[in-house]
């Protein structure tokens, strides 16, 4: 193609490059934008208005030594590793049984739905106060059923992060349910049907024919979850605000402080854009090898089964 | 033990466990609606789920005392603009990126796509924070309107996906009488697209209405701009939080009850849209 029908070709399409600049200026704005701001802040110390200066690898070399950052990376690992243990076997089995031809199914599957349309914010409150100590439902009702003798404390060093997970599994449960639902759903009937003849029900049924065939929804599934799962941070950051003793704060909580270390964070944080950046970048390096880690490994999976 | 019993009994311990689920993930939300008619003392002591007298009265003290109505305003503000924002926005640019020929349209294309799978968090709300100071947009809610309405990339994938799969007849039809893209967009498109632009919109208004990070950092030294989740989440770190449960769960069912409303009466196309943008094989 030539350059006098590229140009030609331009301004054919004149209003079509105007429908699209208002949508262009929104992903300039706050996709391309915080990027290129990122890229450049990594090498400044920039820590209040107007004052800030070239220190070129320095914030890398403060990385490797920051231990807040490295006891954030373990949190999120341990995080995203127990978030997906327990949430994506558990979604599956919920799916597999509202899937079934029970009666008011339809009401089943609404109900575990339903965490995923309401503010995680406010739920985290909410939370808060079910898990509270003192007077929360939980201590009440273990307490009430015998199975602790004095109140468990949710929020203390050694169950904030048990606590936190809890919460996380009851807002994710009903969304992978749903992935997993819309691919069963994909599972032809007739397949069923054949193995019925053959003799497979119940437990073969599933383990032969429902397993394997979900097998590629499921690694999608996986995948979605173990991105989401790095990024969840608002859920942290209201019921803990990543303590106690920094024991639940993960990358992105931590990153969020840097940048505004003030309202709902703890005092242990100075800010410092620069260094805040360099943090924002190492996540994204660190979340971007994990997943595709994650999906070489899958489809080596693919090949040996 | 004949089949029949056998199945019967499968399908009790069934309903047993799927109850036992629904009554927990059932728990919190009834917790909320429930507590936002006890007393503070009630909520202080624990004890029955049910309260003993029904305060409505909470409902009018937090919003006339605790600025709720400011908060409520605030939210239905956000929301309503950052939902239309987005439906415009997305279809207009799904249409031209899905049916027009344009020189660049498959780098602007793969930017959209990369745009989902980049996510930086927080850092990003520093140099658009500064940038709202310096066009002196920091005093009204417009930063955050537009902040989450943002990119749009996973809604410009969701539309362009569904305009493919309308017949290409139409367009040339409508060509043929002299339309041009944008009436073609406007008169011909735009109407057959109500089914996935209602799943737009819908999972917009959650994002808006829900938004906590963006409005809190946004809202930080302007009480008065806060969003109903900021201004509940504030009531947790005020001087007397502990002699305000009533009012922090009276604000927060103001919060979740109009999005229990639109799950009830749209749920369907909640369950479709979930699914449809981002699970195919």
């Amino acid at each position: 193609m030539n350059t006098k029908s590229l140009k030609s070709r331009i301004r054919q399409n004149r209003t079509v490059y105007a429908m699209l600049l208002p949508g262009f200026i929104f992903l300039v704005l706050f996709a391309i934008y915080p990027i290129v701001w990122i890229l450049r802040m990594m090498f400044y110390q920039y820590t209040s208005f107007g004052d800030f200066n070239f220190t070129g690898l320095k914030n890398f070399s403060t990385l490797i030594h920051d231990e807040m950052f490295w006891n954030a990376l373990k949190n999120t690992l341990v995080y995203a590793f127990f978030k997906l243990i327990i949430t994506i076997p558990l979604s599956f089995v919920l799916a597999y049984f509202v899937n079934m031809k029970l009666r008011g199914r339809m009401i089943y599957r609404s109900i575990y739905f339903m965490p995923t349309i309401i503010s995680v914010s406010i739920m985290s409150t909410v939370f808060y106060l079910i898990f509270n100590p003192y007077n929360g439902s939980v201590n009440q009702l273990l307490m009430t059923l015998g199975i602790v003798d004095e109140p468990i404390n949710w929020f203390g060093n050694q169950f904030a992060m048990v606590t936190v997970l809890l919460i996380a599994v009851w807002g994710a449960l009903g969304n992978y349910m749903t992935y997993f639902l819309s691919g069963l759903a994909t599972i032809p009937t007739d397949i069923y049907e054949s193995a019925e003849l053959d003799g497979a029900t119940g437990w073969k049924r599933l383990w032969h024919i429902t397993i394997p065939m979900m097998a590629p929804i499921t690694q999608t599934v996986i995948m979605l979850a173990l991105i989401q799962a790095f990024k969840d941070y608002e859920n942290i950051m209201v019921l803990t605000g990543g303590g106690p003793n920094n024991c639940t704060e993960t990358l992105y909580l931590y990153i969020y402080r840097l940048m505004f270390p003030m309202g709902d964070s703890y005092g242990n944080v100075v800010l410092n854009y620069g260094y805040g950046a360099t943090v924002a970048f190492a996540t994204a390096i660190i979340v971007g090898i994990i997943t595709m880690l994650y999906l070489r490994w899958s489809r080596k999976m693919d090949e040996t089964f | 033990m004949g089949i029949k019993a056998r199945t019967r009994l499968t399908h009790g311990l069934l309903y047993v466990f799927l109850t036992i689920f629904a009554v927990v993930i059932l728990y919190p939300v009834v917790y909320v609606l429930c507590g936002s008619l006890k007393t503070n003392l009630q909520l202080m002591g624990g004890g029955s789920l049910l309260p003993t007298t029904w305060e409505f009265g909470n409902f009018i003290e937090v919003w006339e005392k605790a600025n709720f109505a400011q908060y409520t305003f605030n939210s239905v503000f956000i929301a309503a603009f950052s939902t239309a924002g987005a439906v415009i926005l997305s279809s207009m640019t799904a249409f031209c990126l899905a049916r027009c020929d344009f020189p660049g349209r498959k780098i602007l294309k793969n930017l959209y796509m990369m745009t989902m799978f980049i996510a930086l968090g927080a850092v990003t709300l520093r140099p658009l924070y500064t940038l709202a100071v310096q066009t002196g947009l920091q005093n009204s809610l417009w930063p955050i309107i537009l902040i989450t309405i943002g990119a749009q990339g996973n809604n410009v994938f969701l539309v362009t996906k569904f305009v493919s799969g309308l017949p290409k007849e139409l367009d040339e039809a409508a060509i043929l009488d002299g339309c041009g893209p944008f009436r073609l967009y406007y008169m011909v498109l735009l109407p057959l697209l109500k089914p996935i632009l209602a799943t737009v919109a819908l999972f917009q208004f959650r994002i808006a209405w829900n938004d906590y990070i963006t409005s809190s950092v946004f809202t930080m030294t302007r009480p008065e701009l806060r969003p109903l989740t900021v201004g509940v989440v504030q009531l947790k770190y005020g001087a007397s939080a502990a002699a305000e449960y009533h009012l922090m769960m009276a604000g927060a069912a103001i919060s979740i009850i109009p999005m229990l409303l639109v799950y009830l009466l749209c749920n369907r196309y909640f369950v479709e849209g979930t699914t449809s943008g981002s699970v195919k094989g």
